[in-house]
């Protein structure tokens, strides 16, 4: 597998999974959180890639 | 002052926890009768770390003259005993021309580190802080 962006996925979703179930003890808060960070960490890293699109200038 | 029996027996045990919960990822969580968080932990960090050696990454050696490397080295091993078995079979030599070989060494590194956080979680949950 070398798509950057399906490891990407795969890595925010593990690293969002063990904060959430680190941080919250009710299921359904894990689930809430683990959703937010997996959705910024996806979020951020789309938006920086298009940001540093131009570069170098 | 002096630590009474109790105390003594009590750090002991802590000790042993931390020990334990390095050793197996989620193992503490477990012992505290933590199951679902302790089982989500056995099965997403060796994972993670699995995966890490699956693309390619490198498990690296304690060299203290780079100083980059010895702290790349110290998160590996914070898995815990994943890392000797997976040395002793062989892996995490890298493959540094490998397109995937940043990405291993992402995954086998905070794997690691995740693990740490693990154990200090583990410490916080039987000391009564959580």
């Amino acid at each position: 597998m070398q798509s950057h962006l399906v490891l990407l996925a795969v890595f925010a979703f593990f690293v969002s999974l063990v904060f959430a179930v680190i941080a919250k003890d009710n299921p359904r808060e894990q689930i809430r959180l683990g959703g937010l960070m997996f959705a910024g960490f996806l979020g951020s890293a789309i938006v920086l890639g298009w940001l540093m699109y131009p570069l170098p200038l | 002052m002096r630590a009474t029996a109790a105390e003594e027996t009590q750090s002991g045990t802590l000790v042993l926890l931390c020990l334990a919960s390095w050793a197996i990822p989620g193992a503490g969580h477990l012992w505290l009768g933590r199951r679902t968080k302790g089982l989500i932990f056995l099965i997403a960090l060796p994972l993670m770390f699995a995966i890490g050696l699956a693309l390619r990454g490198r498990l690296f050696p304690f060299d203290l003259s780079e100083p980059l490397v010895g702290l790349a080295a110290v998160a590996d091993l914070g898995i815990g005993i994943t890392y000797f078995i997976a040395s002793a079979l062989g892996y995490g030599r890298g493959e540094v021309r490998a397109v995937t070989y940043e990405y291993g060494n992402a995954f086998l590194i905070v794997a690691g580190l995740l693990n740490l956080l693990v154990v200090i979680d583990a410490y916080d949950v039987a000391v009564g802080r959580k």
